[in-house]
């Protein structure tokens, strides 16, 4: 049900206002960029790696849930500020076996597109290799990943249609005189203690009270239903090139919080070894600047174990613009650094090495009991 | 690539001096210091007075006496004969005062100023310029006249709240030097004359116990403090060397250290690394780079010393950048730009110079509003408002956006500026502050003709 209500939102959206953009009566400030938006039929000509307007990541969507029927599919997460849908992509291999949850979101700040173009790449490369790579394989036996490829819609669209450089959500405040709230300091953890503002002209508005907005609000939800299956929780960001953990909102360190580093440490050579770009790893209070109410922290404090912001390239040459032709080196060496993490996760719980000691430590117990038994 | 020794390899040493003595700034400056030159100890590499040489009108190069050669080179170059005696070295001026000195100096002037300091460090009582000023923290309503000052002033903790009314600091000292009176500097004055007795690099500084942060060691220090140090230190190394072909971005910092005086001035020294801005080849061209830093407490302009190995021989910049005024000279104008680049990133190759002047004159803004809690870079170019080349120079007037960490904002700047290869890059600029309703909308501008700068000393 939710599905068809969603696709007839998605459906309304589309018809109307053509294109999808904002239906305002004067005619936005809109660069004439070299590329029209081109109407391409199928998921073979997608390009992964140009930058794409939000209709054409719904119409994507759509489409890797066709074409990868039994592994893909789409999920309705909530509506947005400006009431357009939120979409998830569920890809979890159908088995018996009970599935820990990769959850995976893009996009939670409107200008940095980097970080929704790496979620479809992320997506591009499970499906398409999962039967044939055994790396990948492995993950899907016991693994389910959450990925939403864009979190922040309304914001999304906006820097499409009139300020590439927004940031925030769209939603309305002071009677109209101001808009948007930074959705990633408005998840309920230390919610607006520091690193935040109460003003809503400020960039970092944490918002009108903890998760006050919608699209808070549907992750939120969503996750904490789901958090005794989560055991790791990305949140893709631009620009930095960092790997941070908890916290923002304080300088104290998560009880796991050696094992975060080491694990985000790896995670960053691997990166390193595919183009040579460096990342650095720490806490965010640590090596960023203090937030509060941030996903990132907010997943590890219910208790997600592995919890971590990726601030994708780059270090300021370009900054939240970065080129298009830069979008296939950061996906492939943030693409490293995921299934790095992955890796590690997946062997934290389902090592099959240290399964199979168990088994034949069992057999030699069983064998020793027998033969004692005997004598 | 090429011998990464400092001793070995060539250097250029750029500085700039103690807040006071420059007739465009607008804040409330103390008692300016005499410019002599103080030798402090370390790694510091040469300290000379500067020239007075007459600053070119805007646009008018003139030609300066060959006795002045081997201090302008590139003048030189220019005018007369091909061959240069230049040395290894461009020094323009000095003067990063060690931090005893300093207290000495100010401790009692500093205190009327202060106050005077303090409201306009904390702007309005609430909104958004209280934040601004207070570095991108919590944007509580501050109490009139009280610090924002987080827990260290050295240390990048902008999210502390700020007390509002009656309520105490969160996380937080009492507000420095506040209604103490003189109670406090007098007390600081004479572990102070110890410090200064010991030097700046030894010692750490502002031991008066009710002084929030002692000196901070390497181990204690957070790592954003170094990098903002670093990159304060190169957004005015590429101002001042001019060079839009020679532009250089930080790689990492090596090693650093900070002190910290009572009036929460922070004077960082600190080695890194950079590389080329933007490399065409991909490839990383290492350069070494040491820099004194000195922070004023939230104020802009940090007084910087900074002394950068070569990554390009000397003629072979000269060279790349005249190739570049050339081609700009040649561009088609009015230019047919919208914004640079544009929102997929996209900087078309004919446009690419522009980017790279744009990316030099804002790092003289950038450098200005760098405090030890802001940093900047540069966003886009929203528009060219105008591009003439009708004398020599190039001249440029156009409008960046400036993303500001760590308050995210974006700052419209609108920049002019003036260049000549191998000349002093000239900049006059304007930025907006964001308005907001609860407070009246604050500009900031400046500009700088590097020769006139010189003239002030």
């Amino acid at each position: 049900m939710k599905p068809l209500l969603g696709t007839l939102y998605l459906l309304g959206i589309l018809v109307p206002e053509g294109l999808g953009y904002d239906g305002s009566p004067a005619q936005p400030r809109r660069e004439v960029v070299g590329e029209t938006v081109r109407p391409w039929r199928s998921l073979d000509t997608y390009s992964y790696t140009s930058y794409h307007p939000m209709e054409e990541i719904y119409q994507w969507m759509i489409q890797i849930s066709e074409k990868y029927k039994g592994v893909a599919t789409m999920h309705f997460l909530g509506m947005t500020y400006e009431t357009r849908p939120m979409y998830y992509l569920k890809i979890s291999q159908p088995s018996n076996n009970p599935k820990k949850i990769i959850w995976m979101d893009c996009g939670i700040h409107a200008r940095e597109w980097i970080a929704p173009a790496f979620c479809q790449w992320f997506v591009k490369e499970i499906l398409q290799n999962y039967e044939d790579n055994p790396r990948i394989g492995r993950f899907l036996r016991n693994l389910d990943f959450y990925v939403l490829p864009v979190l922040n819609i309304d914001g999304y669209i906006y820097t499409w249609t009139t300020d590439r450089l927004w940031r925030k959500s769209r939603s309305s405040h002071n009677n109209g005189t101001c808009f948007g709230t930074d959705l990633n300091r408005n998840f309920n953890v230390a919610w607006c203690k520091t690193g935040a503002s109460e003003n809503c002209h400020n960039l970092t508005f944490c918002g009108t009270g903890p998760v006050s907005e919608p699209e808070t609000k549907a992750v939120s939800r969503f996750v904490e239903s789901k958090k005794e299956n989560i055991v790791c929780f990305l949140t893709m960001h631009s620009y930095g090139q960092l790997i941070l953990t908890p916290y923002g909102y304080t300088k104290n360190k998560s009880s796991n919080h050696e094992e975060l580093i080491q694990v985000g440490q790896k995670a960053a050579n691997a990166l390193k070894k595919k183009h040579g770009t460096n990342y650095r790893v720490g806490s965010s209070a640590d090596i960023l600047y203090t937030t509060s109410g941030s996903s990132r922290d907010w997943a590890r404090d219910i208790g997600i174990p592995f919890s971590y912001t990726f601030e994708l390239r780059d270090n300021g040459t370009y900054g939240f613009v970065l080129p298009a032709s830069q979008i296939q080196a950061t996906c492939e060496e943030t693409m490293e650094a995921v299934l790095s993490v992955l890796d590690d996760v997946y062997e934290k719980y389902w090592d099959s090495d240290s399964a199979g000691k168990v088994t034949s430590t069992a057999v030699g117990l069983g064998l020793l009991v027998s033969f004692m038994s005997i004598l | 690539m090429q011998d990464t020794d400092p001793r070995n390899q060539v250097s250029d040493t750029f500085s700039t001096g103690v807040p006071g003595s420059k007739s465009q700034r607008k804040s409330p400056e103390p008692t300016p210091e005499p410019p002599s030159p103080t030798v402090t100890r370390g790694w510091r590499v040469q300290l000379t007075t500067t020239a007075s040489s007459p600053a070119p009108a805007l646009g008018r190069p003139v030609p300066l006496p060959t006795s002045l050669c081997h201090r302008y080179p590139p003048q030189c170059w220019l005018s007369s004969a091909p061959s240069s005696t230049a040395p290894n070295f461009i020094v323009w001026e000095t003067e990063v005062p060690s931090l005893g000195e300093r207290k000495q100096a100010r401790s009692e002037t500093q205190r009327i100023s202060k106050s005077k300091q303090r409201q306009r460090a904390a702007g309005s009582p609430t909104g958004l310029g209280a934040g601004r000023r207070a570095a991108a923290g919590k944007l509580r309503p501050l109490g009139g006249g009280v610090s924002t000052a987080p827990s260290s002033p050295c240390q990048r903790s902008p999210g502390q709240t700020p007390p509002a009314g009656p309520a105490p600091p969160r996380r937080q000292p009492p507000p420095a030097s506040g209604p103490g009176g003189p109670r406090p500097a007098v007390l600081l004055l004479a572990p102070l004359l110890l410090l200064a007795l010991r030097g700046v690099a030894a010692a750490p500084a502002a031991a008066g116990g009710r002084e929030d942060s002692p000196g901070l060691q390497d181990a204690e220090l957070p790592r954003g403090l170094l990098q903002q140090a670093a990159r304060a230190a190169l957004h005015f190394f590429n101002f001042r060397a001019g060079s839009p072909s020679a532009l250089r971005v930080l790689a990492a910092v090596l090693e650093g250290r900070a002190t910290v005086n009572p009036k929460k001035e922070c004077q960082v020294d600190l080695v890194f690394t950079t590389d080329h801005y933007d490399p065409e080849d991909g490839e990383e061209h290492l350069g070494k780079c040491s820099a004194r830093v000195f922070f004023r407490n939230q104020k802009p302009r940090p007084a910087i010393n900074v002394t950068c190995t070569r990554l390009i021989e000397k003629n072979k910049r000269q060279q790349e950048d005249y190739l570049l005024y050339k081609h700009m000279k040649q561009l088609k104008t009015p230019l047919d730009v919208v914004s640079i680049p544009d929102s997929h990133g996209h900087i078309d190759p004919s446009l690419k110079p522009i980017w790279d002047l744009a990316f030099l004159g804002s790092s003289y803004v950038m450098w200005e509003k760098t405090t030890q809690f802001l940093h900047y870079y540069m966003a886009q170019i929203s528009s060219v408002n105008q591009w003439r080349t009708n004398d020599d120079a190039i001249d440029f007037d156009y409008t960046v956006l400036l993303h500001e960490f760590s308050t995210q904002e974006i700052i419209p700047c609108r920049i002019h500026l003036v260049w000549y290869p191998g000349k002093p890059l000239k900049v006059k600029y304007y930025c907006q502050e964001l308005p907001t309703p609860e407070e009246a909308s604050g500009t900031e501008e400046g500009s700088a003709v590097v020769p006139t700068e010189l003239n002030n000393f």
